[in-house]
């Protein structure tokens, strides 16, 4: 081997080393507990399906329910990011970039924090219920606020809306104004501008987005543990009862990597009805 | 003139969605009153006494330093090397090799910190503790530093590197001279961004810390039991520091979406 070549891989061997055995090994070894069996609290090496099917019969609706919250997340993600996205890029001028930095600020940081504050937000005696008391608008308390899926779906919304509104803003600015010019001066409408020229060059952008968003709801458990009531309404909350206090290691990896296929299925399906078409 | 008002309109509200819950937990740290609610007591700093005198949240901020230092430090020495390696290289792999360590990010990070706990219990027979948090850190904060690293190199000149060997530079002077000046803004951007990553991040902490506390498993205690106002302050210093880290490193990095 040439000396460069020895260098190279000296200086690559870190990150890939890190990588594979704080992941991938990981991952493998979890993948393969996923085929265990549990007898009284011992894990026993072998191969059975038992966590699997454990997985669909005992969980089964709740895991529709998981993906059905993360589609509706990603979803109400991407509409609200494209408008924020479209917005800073064609419809204020200079001020777009102060928009996107104020999406930005907190991009590493507050997961907690936003979570907590819709809870201090949505409670019985929280912000929003001692605004509408105050103005007189309720006569008391509003319940419904907190504790249900909505609530989850909000927060979980709030906390990823960031995350689709950089991959669209990014694939905005790479949509030319003269295109947009062009199509209004030969007599497009500015829906038909939207729909035929600033949506299909965006697309790229659409799909990270929902893919972003979609991947981090589907395996949260702490917005719903929050926000979700008393009884676990995600998969991540029961992944985690496994884990930790039923010791069914077998199982919660099952779980996890039913949920992780699954969701490869719903943004591979998604890829290909939006940009697997133009070929 | 009622239709040029209604994007910036639309832009504002979207804004205060975005940062009005965080701007309520700021405002309400510095509220005198024990409920988060309207109306408001007076303004009062006794939260923030409160905490400073609490050993419990000194040993946690003292955690997550221990924790978010090592981890920017590590990750930033990694990332920067395999991104500077790919664009020095100029392999058409370089792209989807730099991609490949961004997996650990697409999965969610419960699954990355319950594989690392049976990695560590169940194969290596290791305790849980701060090591174990940044060996999981590393993993999800490297992809960060490499991209941020990468995104600077894409623009990176190396005629001029040739130029300073041809003058009788050796390799060490080139880099300490020439390349380093160039992409330094770059590291530290990337290296701050991974300690405020570090020092947010909760799954793969409360999982793989085992005794004790980080600031985020410490607020978590805090919320999971009650609605202690004493969070807001928490919360507050939290913010204070991962939202400055990231404003300078966007400076630093020259990021804009």
């Amino acid at each position: 081997m040439t000396a460069p070549a020895v260098k190279r891989i000296a200086a690559l061997a870190p990150a890939y080393g890190i990588l594979a055995g704080l992941f991938l090994v990981p991952i493998a070894l979890l993948f393969a507990v996923s085929f265990w069996s549990v007898r009284s609290f011992k894990l026993e090496p072998g191969f059975s399906l038992d966590a699997y099917i454990r997985t669909f019969t005992v969980y089964g609706s709740l895991f529709v329910w998981t993906l059905l919250m993360a589609a509706a997340v990603a979803i109400l993600c991407v509409v609200i990011g494209f408008i924020f996205a479209y917005g800073a890029r064609f419809r204020v001028g200079t001020h777009g970039d102060l928009f996107i930095l104020a999406t930005m600020i907190t991009l590493f940081g507050g997961y907690l924090v936003k979570i907590y504050s819709w809870k201090a937000i949505l409670s019985s005696n929280g912000i929003l219920n001692s605004l509408l008391l105050g103005l007189g608008l309720v006569d008391q308390p509003v319940g419904w606020f907190i504790f249900n899926r909505g609530a989850v779906i909000v927060a979980l919304a709030h906390f990823l809306l960031p995350f689709a509104i950089l991959p669209i803003y990014s694939a905005l600015r790479n949509v030319p104004d003269i295109t947009l010019d062009a199509a209004r001066d030969l007599g497009a409408s500015p829906w038909a501008v939207l729909v035929k020229v600033v949506l299909p060059q965006c697309r790229t952008g659409l799909v990270a987005a929902f893919a972003i968003c979609f991947l981090s709801a589907v395996g949260d458990y702490v917005t719903p543990m929050f926000l979700g009531g008393g009884s676990a309404i995600m998969l991540g909350q029961f992944i985690v009862s496994e884990f930790s206090t039923r010791f069914n290691w077998p199982s919660g990896a099952a779980m996890s990597f039913s949920l992780m296929g699954a969701s490869a299925l719903v943004i591979g399906a998604v890829w290909l009805a939006f940009i697997g078409r133009r070929r | 003139m009622t239709r040029r008002l209604v994007w910036p309109l639309v832009m504002t509200a979207l804004s205060a969605f975005l940062l009005g819950p965080l701007i309520l937990v700021v405002v309400f740290s510095f509220n005198s009153n024990e409920l988060i609610s309207f109306p408001m007591g007076g303004l009062s700093l006794r939260w923030y006494h409160q905490l400073i005198g609490d050993d419990a949240f000194q040993a946690a901020l003292l955690n997550s330093l221990a924790i978010a230092l090592p981890t920017a430090f590590i990750s930033t020495v990694t990332g920067a090397l395999a991104a500077y390696t790919f664009a020095e290289w100029r392999t058409r792999f370089g792209l989807p090799a730099l991609s490949v360590l961004g997996l650990p990010v697409l999965l969610p990070p419960l699954v990355i910190a319950i594989a690392l706990v049976v990695l560590f219990a169940r194969w290596l027979d290791l305790p849980l503790g701060r090591p174990a948090v940044i060996c999981g850190h590393v993993l999800v904060t490297q992809p960060f530093v490499a991209a941020v690293v990468a995104a600077r190199m894409a623009s990176f000149d190396f005629t001029v590197l040739e130029a300073a060997r041809d003058l009788g530079a050796s390799r060490f002077q080139t880099f300490v001279k020439v390349t380093l000046p160039q992409i330094r803004a770059a590291i530290i951007g990337a290296a701050l961004i991974a300690f405020a990553l570090s020092l947010d991040e909760f799954i793969i902490a409360v999982f793989t810390i085992g005794g004790g506390n980080t600031l985020s498993t410490f607020v978590w205690g805090k919320i999971k039991t009650t609605l202690d106002p004493s969070i807001n302050a928490i919360a507050t210093i939290m913010l204070a520091m991962t939202v400055s880290l990231t404003l300078i490193a966007l400076r630093l990095t020259r990021y804009r979406g």
